[in-house]
C-alpha cells in the first residue's frame, strides 16, 4: 500500500482532523484572495463637480497619484539637490538652517498625450479634445474685468487662458452654459487664434478680427508679447467656476484660445501642461460598452481618474486613500498568522499520530516518506477547501473591500474634523462619494492564493515534522 | 547464524549514564523460537530494540547475517530483514484488518489472515472493531507479511487472556518452525518462556557481567 493510497484513506475515514484544515484553509485562502482582490479594487466614485459632458468621457491626473510620483523620485534623489522626470528639488539655507524647495514642471504634471491617442483609438471613441490648465498671462494692450472692492495686491493681475484642441468639445461649450454670441469657434489647427467674453470685448471695445497682446504673468519685464486674434466673443449662462480665487481667474477673464497659445505666453512653448482629455462616444447607446472598452486600454491607469457622464470616477484603490496599503498589510498579516496556525494544526495531526508515526517508522519507512504522506493528505484537503473558496471569493471580495473603503472614507471625515480650521485650501475641496467598489478576482490572483497555500502548508508541515520526527523510532514508541 | 548482537553496550543518558545492557553477546539462528527473559528493567526491551533498529547501541555492534546492521542503514534493516509486533498491537487505527495485513508489504493478505485465524467477516471491518486477541493475530500476520527472516515480539501476550495467549504462543513457535523464521520473544509470562527453543534470561545487565543464561 503506497503512500497516496494511505493518505486518502486518512482524509476520508479521520474527518475530524482534515474537517479543522479544511476550514484552514478554506478560510486562509478566501481572505488571502479578499486581501489581494482589495487591494487591486476599483472604486466608483461621484464627484458632482465634474462631470463628462453628454455622451462622452474624461480623464484628469489623479491627486493621490501625483504625491505618490512625487515621493518617489523624491526618494531617487536621495537628499540631493536635482531634478528627475519632471520633479525638481533644491536646497537653500535660510538663516542657517536648510531648507528644501520643490517643485514640478509641466512634463511632471500633464496628461500623457500617448495615453490620450490610446484612449482616442478606442473602438467607439468618435473624437476627443484635449483642454489645457488654466493658465495665468498678463494682459499687454487691454485691460480685465476687476472687482474694485478687492484688494489686487496678492492677484497675479492677469487674465485666463485655456487652450483646447477642438473647443466644441470644452466642457464649458458642451454643457450649453458658454456660447458664442459673435464670430465662431476656434477651429481644430489654427494657431494664435482666441474667444474672449462678451464683457472683456465690451470693456474694450474689442471686435472680431482685433488681435490682443499677452504676456508672462511672471515676468512682466522681459517676456515676449504673444498676438491672438480674436475669432468669437461668447458668454456664459452661468459663470464659470474660477480655477482659483482672484480676479485673474474670474469668469469674464477666461480667454479661450488654440491648444498650444498657452504654453508660448507661459515661455514653455513645446512643454504644454494639458489638464483635461475628453472622449467623445460615436453611438450613445453603446456608452457602457465603449467605457468599459477603454478601461481595458492598456495604460497606467493609476495616474488618472476617468469621469463619465454621471460624475462616476473610477478610482484604482492605490489612489484611495491608503487602501492598497492596508490591503498588503493585511496579506502579510493572514500570511503570518496563517503560518502560526498551519504550524499548529499539523503539530496536533502529528503528536495525535504518534502511533502510526511510531509503527512506519518500525517498519522501516523513511522519516521523509512519512512527511510526504502526511503533506499529501494535507493538499488533498487544500485542494477542496481552495476549489470551493475560488467559489466563494468574488463574494467574499467585495464585502473586504466595502469594508476597507468604509473603513478609508470614516478614517478621512475624522483627518477632515481635526484638520477643521488648521488647514487652508486655495481651492474648493470636490465633495466625492463613494457609490460602488469593484473587484475582480483574476487568474493571477488564484496562482498567487495557490502557491502561498503550498509554500504555507510546506513550510508548517516541514516544521511541525521536524519537531516529531527528531526523535529515534524507539522513544516514539515507548511513549505509546 | 542471523542475527547477532556481539559486545553490545547501551547506556542510558537520561539516568545519569546508567548501563543497561553491559557487554552482551547473544546468537539467533532461523527456524527457531527465542525468548528473552529478565526482571524489570533488566534491559530485556532495550536488546530486542537494539536487534530492531530501533535504536542504535553505545557500545558493539549488531550483525546481521555476519554484516553490521548500520552498514546499510538501520531504516534498511527495518525494512528488510525483521520484523516487529508490539504489547499493544500497533495497528494503524484508520485501516481494515485486511489493509493493516497489507502494510506489511502483501498484495495477498486473505492467506496470511487465514493462517492466523481471523474470521473473513472482519477482513474488511475497521481493525480496532476487533478484540483484543484478534487484533495481535493481525499484528502477527502484518509482521509475516514481510520477507523478513526475523521476527521481534515485544510481550506479545501481555495484554491477552489465556486462551488468547495460548493461541499467539502455537502462532509464534509455528512461524519458527513451519515458515523458517527467526522468532525472538520478550516476554515475562514464563509459560510462554517455556514453550521457547531457547531462553535468554538478562539478569541485569548493569552490575552482572555477562550473565547471559542460555537453558
Amino acid at each position: 500500500m503506497n503512500g497516496f493510497n494511505l493518505a486518502w484513506r486518512s482524509v476520508i475515514r479521520k474527518p475530524v482532523k482534515s474537517i479543522l484544515l479544511f476550514v484552514t484553509v478554506f478560510t486562509i485562502s478566501l481572505l488571502l484572495l479578499s486581501a489581494v482582490s482589495s487591494g487591486k479594487a476599483t472604486i466608483q466614485m461621484q464627484d458632482d463637480t465634474r462631470q463628462a459632458i453628454g455622451a462622452g468621457l474624461m480623464i484628469e491626473e489623479n491627486e493621490a497619484d501625483r504625491h505618490r510620483r512625487m515621493d518617489e523620485l523624491s526618494g531617487q534623489l536621495d537628499h540631493k539637490e536635482g531634478s528627475l522626470g519632471g520633479y525638481h528639488q533644491e536646497k537653500i539655507m535660510i538663516n542657517g538652517v536648510e531648507n528644501w524647495i520643490t517643485r514640478t514642471d509641466n512634463s511632471f504634471e500633464t496628461l500623457l498625450v500617448e495615453d490620450i491617442e490610446k484612449i482616442a483609438s478606442t473602438e467607439g471613441i468618435a473624437d476627443y479634445n484635449i483642454t489645457t490648465v488654466t493658465t495665468a498671462a498678463r494682459p499687454v494692450d487691454f485691460i480685465r474685468i476687476e472687482d474694485e472692492d478687492v484688494d489686487q495686491y496678492s492677484d497675479l493681475g492677469g487674465v485666463s487662458l485655456i487652450g483646447n484642441k477642438d473647443m466644441s468639445m470644452d466642457s464649458n461649450f458642451l454643457s450649453g452654459n458658454a456660447f458664442i454670441t459673435d464670430g465662431r469657434m476656434i477651429k481644430e489647427g489654427e494657431e494664435d487664434v482666441c474667444i474672449i467674453s462678451a464683457e472683456l470685448a465690451d470693456i474694450n471695445q474689442l471686435e472680431i478680427g482685433d488681435r490682443l497682446r499677452f504676456g508672462n504673468c511672471h515676468d512682466k519685464e522681459n517676456s515676449t508679447a504673444y498676438v491672438a486674434e480674436i475669432v468669437g466673443i461668447y458668454q456664459v449662462n452661468q459663470p464659470i467656476v474660477p480655477y482659483m480665487f482672484g480676479d485673474t481667474y474670474r469668469s469674464e477673464n477666461i480667454i479661450f484660445t488654440d491648444l498650444d497659445f498657452p504654453e508660448k505666453v507661459d515661455g514653455k512653448a513645446g512643454d504644454p501642461l494639458y489638464a483635461q482629455a475628453y472622449f467623445k462616444i460615436a453611438d450613445v447607446n453603446e456608452y457602457e460598452t465603449v467605457k468599459e472598452r477603454v478601461i481595458g486600454v492598456d495604460i497606467a491607469w493609476e495616474r488618472y481618474d476617468l469621469i463619465d457622464n454621471n460624475g462616476n470616477m473610477n478610482t484604482l484603490s492605490a489612489n484611495f486613500n491608503e487602501m492598497e496599503k492596508y490591503s498588503s498589510i493585511l496579506v502579510g498579516v493572514i500570511f503570518v498568522a496563517s503560518l502560526i496556525i498551519l504550524f499548529l494544526i499539523f503539530q496536533f495531526w502529528m503528536k495525535s499520530r504518534d502511533r502510526e508515526i511510531g509503527i512506519m517508522l518500525s517498519m522501516g519507512t523513511p522519516k521523509i516518506q512519512i512527511i510526504a504522506q502526511i503533506m499529501t493528505e494535507a493538499f488533498m484537503v487544500a485542494a477542496v477547501a481552495l476549489s470551493i473558496s475560488f467559489l466563494a471569493a468574488p463574494m467574499m471580495s467585495d464585502l473586504t473591500a466595502d469594508y476597507l473603503v468604509k473603513q478609508q472614507i470614516q478614517s478621512a471625515e475624522e483627518q477632515d474634523l481635526l484638520d477643521e480650521g488648521k488647514v487652508a485650501l486655495s481651492y474648493e475641496k470636490s465633495e466625492q462619494n463613494v457609490v460602488g467598489v469593484q473587484t475582480e478576482i483574476t487568474s493571477g490572483m488564484l496562482v498567487q492564493d495557490v502557491s502561498s497555500i503550498v509554500l504555507l502548508i510546506t513550510v508548517s508541515v516541514c516544521a511541525a515534522g521536524i519537531v516529531i520526527l527528531k526523535r529515534n523510532p524507539r522513544d516514539i514508541l515507548q511513549e505509546l | 547464524m542471523i542475527l547477532e548482537a556481539k559486545n553490545v553496550e547501551y547506556t542510558y543518558k537520561s539516568q545519569k549514564e546508567r548501563k543497561v545492557l553491559d557487554n552482551i553477546s547473544v546468537r539467533f539462528e532461523e527456524k527457531k523460537f527465542y525468548t528473552i527473559i529478565g526482571t524489570s528493567g533488566a534491559g530485556k526491551t532495550t536488546l530486542l530494540s537494539l536487534l530492531a533498529g530501533l535504536d542504535s547501541p553505545t557500545g558493539g555492534t549488531i550483525l546481521y547475517e555476519g554484516r553490521d546492521i548500520l552498514t546499510k542503514g538501520l531504516n534498511y534493516h527495518r525494512k528488510h530483514h525483521v520484523s516487529l509486533v508490539f504489547q499493544e498491537y500497533n495497528l494503524i487505527d484508520y485501516l481494515t484488518t485486511e489493509e493493516n495485513v497489507k502494510l506489511g508489504g502483501t498484495d495477498n493478505p486473505e492467506e496470511l489472515l487465514l493462517k492466523v485465524n481471523i474470521p473473513q467477516e472482519a477482513w474488511k471491518r475497521n481493525v480496532m472493531k476487533l478484540s483484543g486477541g484478534q487484533q495481535q493475530r493481525v499484528a502477527i500476520a502484518r509482521a509475516l507479511a514481510s520477507d523478513a527472516k526475523v521476527l521481534l515480539a515485544d510481550e506479545p501476550t501481555g495484554n491477552l487472556d489465556n486462551q488468547n495467549a495460548m493461541e499467539i504462543i502455537g502462532l509464534l513457535k509455528r512461524t519458527a518452525h513451519k515458515l523458517g523464521k527467526c522468532v525472538i520473544v520478550v516476554t515475562h509470562d514464563k509459560h510462554l518462556a517455556s514453550e521457547a527453543d531457547e531462553v535468554i534470561q538478562i539478569i541485569d545487565g548493569q552490575t552482572e557481567r555477562n550473565t547471559l543464561g542460555i537453558k
